[in-house]
């Protein structure tokens, strides 16, 4: 009865995902309106919070990339503020400060080393703009980014808008092509139906715009999580996208709205950032969960559905792998899933090509190695996530963390 | 008081935040312990699953056990197909025996035949010697007869003056009516013989006539031959033809006897004919040289470790047979061997050994 019941709650989550992107594809091309009237007359004042933590030179690129933006520079500053970096990050911050001086940057400097989550709370202390543009200190951004981003804003009850994220660096490795792939597919497919609702359930934190004061009326519950004491610093973009919703805004993702991220391009980078997204989901299915009847009543069902059904399948994907694998161990070694996996890479990759040549996959026999990777993903993601909910560590930038002679600094 | 009850508020604060701390602290461990051994049995999990995989990747000494049912689909099939067979046989040996025994009759029938036919050409030269001996003389005596009974007619001219002459003597009176009566009488009978014996010149001819050329008495017993002959040839094909059948009908019978034999070598054959209880096991073709005949069998824990005797290898059936891997659950290619087993428990376990403990304990 139990396989039935895990295979039955798989091909439902499945069923769900296979839906999302054929509905992505007919919403695309045949319904305007899941797009949102955007307007450009729009200009509120705007501040791009950049946290930053072990990013060296980067940081310098994507204060660069901000500078050339097409927004009035005298509507936006850049507030980059450093978790205490063992690197010489916060020296690059201030050099693009003295450097680009065609927009207003102001930096600081945490006290000690706080996650993410409370550094941008940090930086959101010295702004006062309408409009928190919160970034990841290692990507680069279209100059139309901002504009696009506060366009949306037009609509009034518009609480969280993100921006598409693409690949730095798809051709560096099996790795990242397939994560071009993933991410092309995800943000151009998969965000579109919760775009068609409003209800996008995370709008990534590499490029995440949100209303002022929602910002500061969630901050507090950003300050304050924790896991058993453990401050959570993981997943704020996740944490904002979801307290969004809870409190009545809409959430979207424009597509328009471009950035380029670096990607891992190792398998054990790669495995660290997907475990520390894999806890932030699993923290946000048991935090669903705990407050069902608040999301039921105030959440569109769509959102609901992919609030459960993502967290689950995973779970149960974990369960149906294990049910696989000692079942029938070989049949993942079928052609089939390599088949499937080569077909939906071909289209994709020839998509992107097209649409996207930027972030172009030279080799569209790369996305076979996806099978593997879900394997080992399904199988030991969502248990190590389970059972390292205590985890602080990010995972990715992890390097020893100097010892910050002077305080919390800020210029 | 106001000052008193500010000091207590802060201390029910800081008790409560020691408390929720001390909550805290303890679900955490307890969450680390649950962690900890959870992760280190995720780990041993996957070790083992891949130890698991290897080691029957490169096993070659294991066997499935396979229980076999006299109810099975397989064992229901092989009883009906060897019940149809000794069915077949003995339907087989009935019609043989019938043929042998048309085949019998007929030979007979041909013997008897062919042993007429000297008796009839005997026959026909006894009679065409005889008829060419007789025929010849009575050709010759035809001839006399027919020369005799010239003469007699020139004589009976004569004797019809001589019967005027007599009525004459009557009327002269010079011989009596009696005397008239006998003479007249004479002369009728020699009229009389000379009629029959131009009848018997006749005959005589006639006689001859058959004697001296072929007649259609002859013919009919040529055809007679003839036939003879040709029911002889008819039995000649009938009984080269049953003979022919015969001997088809005695390689089938053997044909399916060997095909019995055959089955009778088979597990199947076995359980089918029922008593006691019987254990088989699979064995892969990679794995052959593990099976042999006598040789002990061993079930271990976990399908490897803490490995003990129970049994031998009682038989091995040459016959293919596809099953599922174990372990890898794909299908191959091997054979059944029957096994001895002191325990029936053995016969459950989802692999065996042969020969030998495979990781030596």
């Amino acid at each position: 009865m139990a396989p039935v019941l895990l295979w039955l709650i798989m091909v439902l989550c499945l069923l769900v995902s296979v839906v999302k992107y054929v509905m992505g594809i007919i919403l695309k091309v045949s319904f305007p309106s899941a797009k949102v009237q955007k307007d450009y007359s729009y200009q509120p004042t705007v501040s791009v919070l950049m946290p930053c933590f072990n990013e060296g030179k980067t940081v310098y690129e994507t204060i660069e990339s901000i500078s050339k933006s097409n927004y009035p520079p005298e509507k936006f500053d850049v507030i980059a503020q450093d978790d205490c970096s063992a690197d010489d990050s916060y020296e690059w911050m201030l050099k693009a400060q003295r450097d680009f001086t065609n927009i207003r940057i102001r930096t600081g400097r945490n006290a000690a080393n706080s996650g993410k989550a409370r550094t941008v709370c940090n930086a959101m202390e010295q702004s006062s703009a309408e409009i928190i543009i919160s970034i990841d200190s290692d990507c680069i951004f279209h100059p139309d980014a901002i504009a696009e981003l506060t366009a949306c804003f037009s609509e009034a009850h518009m609480g969280s808008v993100g921006g598409r994220v693409g690949v730095r660096n798809p051709n560096d490795s099996v790795i990242t092509a397939i994560q071009a792939v993933i991410y092309y597919s995800a943000f151009q497919l998969y965000k579109i139906p919760e775009n068609w609702t409003r209800s996008v359930c995370c709008i990534s934190g590499c490029l995440f715009a949100i209303r002022r004061e929602l910002l500061q009326e969630i901050e507090p519950a950003i300050r304050a999580r924790h896991w058993f004491g453990i401050p959570v610093n993981q997943g704020e973009d996740r944490f904002l996208t979801h307290q969004t919703l809870l409190r009545g805004y809409g959430t979207y993702i424009n597509n328009d709205a471009l950035c380029w991220t670096t990607v891992p391009n190792t398998l054990s980078v790669l495995f660290k950032q997907q475990l520390r997204w894999r806890r932030s989901i699993v923290r946000d299915f048991f935090y669903t969960l705990k407050t069902l009847p608040q999301h039921v009543w105030k959440l569109h069902p769509n959102a609901v559905w992919t609030l459960i059904l993502t967290p689950l399948g995973a779970l149960v994907g974990f369960l149906v792998v294990i049910t696989a694998l000692t079942s029938d161990p070989l049949a993942w070694a079928g052609p089939v899933p390599l088949v499937v996996a080569l077909g939906i890479g071909a289209v994709l990759t020839w998509v992107i090509k097209k649409y996207s040549a930027r972030e172009a996959v030279a080799h569209p026999l790369a996305f076979g190695a996806y099978v593997a990777w879900s394997l080992v993903s399904s199988l030991l993601l969502t248990p190590l996530a389970l059972l390292t909910m205590d985890s602080a560590d990010w995972g990715t930038r992890t390097k020893e963390v100097s010892e910050v002679a002077v305080g919390d600094t800020s210029s | 008081m106001a000052t008193q009850a500010a000091n207590t508020v802060p201390a029910e604060t800081k008790k409560s935040k020691v408390r929720q701390s001390l909550h805290y602290k303890m679900v955490l461990t307890l969450y680390r312990v649950f962690a900890l051994a959870m992760l280190y049995l995720v780990l041993a999990g996957i070790l083992a699953y891949a130890w698991v995989m290897g080691f029957y990747a490169v096993n070659s000494s294991w066997a499935a056990p396979v229980i076999l049912s006299a109810a099975d689909e397989k064992s229901l099939a092989f009883r009906e197909q060897l019940v149809t067979s000794q069915q077949t046989i003995e339907d087989v040996k009935v019609d043989l025996q019938k043929m042998q025994s048309g085949i019998a009759e007929m030979s007979k029938h041909r013997a008897a035949l062919l042993a007429l036919e000297p008796q009839l050409q005997e026959a026909i030269a006894r009679e065409h010697s005889h008829n060419r001996a007789t025929g010849q003389q009575l050709a010759t005596l035809d001839t006399q007869k027919q020369a005799d009974n010239s003469k007699t007619q020139s004589v009976l001219a004569q004797l019809k003056e001589v019967e005027s002459n007599i009525h004459n003597d009557l009327a002269a009176g010079l011989i009596t009516k009696g005397d008239a009566a006998t003479q007249l009488s004479a002369l009728n009978q020699a009229e009389s013989s000379y009629t029959d014996s131009k009848i018997a010149e006749v005959l005589l001819t006639d006689n001859v006539l058959q004697k001296t050329t072929t007649g259609t008495d002859s013919l009919d017993v040529l055809e007679k031959q003839a036939e003879l002959r040709s029911e002889a040839a008819q039995l000649d094909v009938a009984i080269n033809v049953a003979q022919k059948e015969l001997q088809e009908d005695t390689r089938q019978i053997d044909r399916l006897r060997e095909a019995i034999t055959t089955a009778k070598q088979s597990p199947y054959y076995l359980i089918a004919s029922g008593g006691q209880t019987l254990y088989f096991a699979f064995v892969p073709y990679d794995n052959t040289a593990s099976a042999v005949a006598g040789s002990a069998i061993y079930d271990c824990y976990f399908n490897m470790v803490v490995c003990r005797k129970v049994g031998d290898v009682k038989q091995i059936f040459t016959g293919e047979q596809q099953a599922i891997h174990p372990i890898f659950k794909t299908q191959i290619r091997g054979f059944l061997i029957q096994m001895d087993l002191n325990g029936k428990e053995s016969a459950k376990s989802r692999t065996v050994f042969l020969g030998r403990k495979p990781i030596l304990f």
